[in-house]
């Protein structure tokens, strides 16, 4: 059975300027100790897709279909018994550790609250194991420094407090929703060998939402490429990579900068990403695809397993997209 | 922050320098004199008065004579119109009147306002929050020379609950009204201000991050939310606590309390100098103390405020 297994997960936001469909009919599983990397550019339904499943959709969205954690059905579960599986059993982490730190508490203050609500701790055992996590997400001198107030660490620093944060009560699924995306890049790649050196240490399964192809080699085993609320293509990440089957993968990979090409102009997708307000008949893709054909425009190409392994949305064939 | 707290008190200093020499010379400029009647006082006379309150000085010396006199005596100097009472006399006995009906109406006005905003905020667009919204707008259109002839009304005349008017010691059936009237506004305007206030910070990212934490809502308000919620709420509060203890003048007129309020406006109009100057510094010397307290209390709530 599944850990996480969300089937035609549909979002949608009640807006003044009319319904917003962020999320179309999205369907995965995630297995025990799985990777799995959901990239997407801004607007794809990505982060919405994670938020959904734990309930933590903006007042005006509202979730149908069916999120089943461990066999049961958590979607749209009254808050009182989500939050009996928030952080305990599913954590999340945010795109930007600046603000998603409250900056009126103590970082202590900020972690041993999940320690006192969910395992019953004390607050000095509490702290105890804080600082053992801190230490364990690199933070030298935590013990000290656990009293400070978060704008008084850098913004690495504060990602690996998130991290360890989300890590206290040992979840079985931690959703990282563009954990490196506001940071520098050298202190991306230190965050990432963290989450993948937490991920190898905790045994815990992995959804990294990312817009960047380049940290989801190699960090995860298996890749999730949507648009427009859609999932466009899923598989072995290696396999996604090498031979992608659908026209959208191509073109993000086309646009990841390479050191081994020397390019006047990186290549781009051209268009704007669809407008989620109006009705999407077709393929979200079809206006921005250099492949389109005619029944690309009214007919949504289904999901298609290709192999063991992958699936795919298009409605030319493998072949014609290399 | 010990030393930031000297440094803002040594400069109150200055500031209440200036507005003794700039109260003073509005007064000074202003046509007719105490002592003015509609029939002139005999020249001798005018002169004897004159002198017994040191009127004929020049200027300067005047001014110079009223500071050390409260500086250094804390003398306010003797009224110009109650022949037999001092301002440190009215003051004396105004201001506790004030004090009390305007503490409790702060009091109130900070309870249910902030109350009215957080429940109107976390229940956005629900009845309540349209219930809050309509309260306090309602509240703060009606002002309170109409609010306290409504409660006398309503209290007194019709349940025959609470007393009309006057003092008595400040017994609470005495204060009950003075403090609906005077708090109503006040209370409008923090209902409102913490409830937008709220509304933002409930959309913070931090607010999410607390949330994922499964912590049940009535935490995330109270030990995440409530804090940065007040902030805006907390710089409006030292001048509105000034307002209220400096008391009102309809309430002191409509319910006869007989609090500084209504001698500040009645001083105005007998040209009682030393009245509406000793009030004058008097709500000088509170607004800038209380403003002081603000800061403080802005310290303390955002750790990012050093001083």
């Amino acid at each position: 059975m599944a850990l996480l297994e969300i089937n035609d997960l549909a979002v949608r936001f009640e807006t003044n300027d009319g319904i917003v469909s962020a999320v179309n009919g999205v369907s995965f599983n995630v297995n025990e100790g799985d990777t799995l990397a959901i990239v997407g550019e801004s607007g794809s339904g990505k982060s919405q897709t994670a938020f959904a499943a734990i309930g933590l959709l903006a007042r005006n969205g509202h979730a149908t279909g069916s999120v089943k954690w461990d066999g049961q059905e958590i979607l749209n579960l009254p808050e009182s018994k989500l939050n009996r599986i928030r952080s305990s059993e599913i954590a999340m982490i945010f795109q930007d550790p600046m603000t998603s730190l409250n900056p009126f508490m103590r970082v202590s203050d900020q972690m041993e609250e999940v320690l006192t609500l969910h395992r019953g701790m004390s607050r000095r055992a509490a702290r105890v194991e804080c600082v053992r996590m801190l230490d364990a997400v690199r933070i030298p001198d935590a013990a000290a420094r656990i009293t400070m107030y978060p704008h008084e660490f850098s913004g690495g620093m504060r990602q690996r407090i998130m991290i360890a944060m989300s890590l206290l009560c040992r979840p079985r699924l931690l959703i990282a929703d563009e954990p490196t995306t506001a940071l520098d890049v050298t202190v991306q790649a230190q965050i990432m060998k963290l989450l993948r050196d937490v991920q190898d240490e905790f045994n815990t399964a992995l959804i990294l939402i990312t817009h960047d192809l380049g940290i989801v080699a190699g960090s995860c085993e298996r890749t999730m490429v949507m648009y427009g609320g859609r999932i466009m293509e899923r598989g072995p990440t290696e396999e996604i990579f090498e031979t992608p089957t659908h026209p959208y993968t191509l073109g993000l990979l086309e646009a990841v900068p390479r050191l081994d090409r020397r390019e006047e102009v990186l290549p781009t997708i051209p268009g704007e990403p669809p407008d989620m307000m109006r009705d999407v008949r077709g393929c979200p893709f079809e206006p921005r695809c250099p492949l389109r054909i005619d029944r690309c425009t009214d007919d949504t190409p289904p999901l298609e397993r290709i192999g063991e392994t992958r699936v795919r949305a298009c409605h030319r064939s493998p072949e014609e997209v290399r | 922050m010990l030393s930031y707290i000297f440094r803002r008190l040594a400069v109150a200093i200055p500031t209440l320098l200036v507005l003794v020499v700039f109260s003073y010379l509005v007064m000074y400029a202003a046509p007719g004199g105490p002592f003015d009647t509609e029939r002139a006082l005999p020249q001798e006379v005018m002169a004897n008065l004159e002198a017994k309150f040191g009127l004929d000085k020049p200027l300067v010396v005047q001014m110079a004579n009223y500071v050390w006199n409260v500086v250094v005596h804390f003398d306010f100097g003797p009224s110009y119109y109650y022949k037999d009472q001092t301002v440190n006399d009215i003051i004396a006995q105004g201001f506790p009147v004030t004090l009390t009906y305007g503490f409790w109406s702060f009091v109130v006005a900070v309870v249910v306002g902030m109350s009215l905003g957080v429940c109107a905020a976390v229940y956005h667009n629900s009845w309540l929050d349209y219930l809050a919204v309509g309260v306090s707008i309602g509240a703060q259109v009606l002002p309170n020379f109409v609010m306290a002839p409504i409660l006398v009304l309503v209290f007194t005349l019709w349940l025959g609950w609470l007393p009309g008017g006057g003092w008595q010691g400040g017994q609470w059936q005495y204060v009950v009204m003075p403090v609906i009237a005077l708090s109503t506004s006040f209370m409008a305007s923090i209902a409102r201000l913490t409830r937008s206030s709220m509304l933002e910070v409930l959309n913070a990212n931090y607010i999410r991050t607390a949330r994922a934490k499964g912590l049940p809502m009535r935490k995330v308000i109270l030990r995440h939310a409530l804090k940065p919620a007040l902030l805006p709420v907390v710089s409006y509060l030292g001048p509105a606590f000034v307002a209220m203890i400096t008391g009102s003048v309809v309430v002191d007129m409509y319910f006869s309390t007989g609090g500084i309020g209504v001698f500040f406006v009645n001083s105005a109009l007998n040209r009682d100098y030393s009245v509406i100057m000793g009030i004058t510094i008097l709500t000088g010397a509170l607004t800038i103390f209380f403003n002081l307290v603000v800061d403080i209390l802005y310290a303390w709530i955002d750790p990012k405020i050093r001083y």
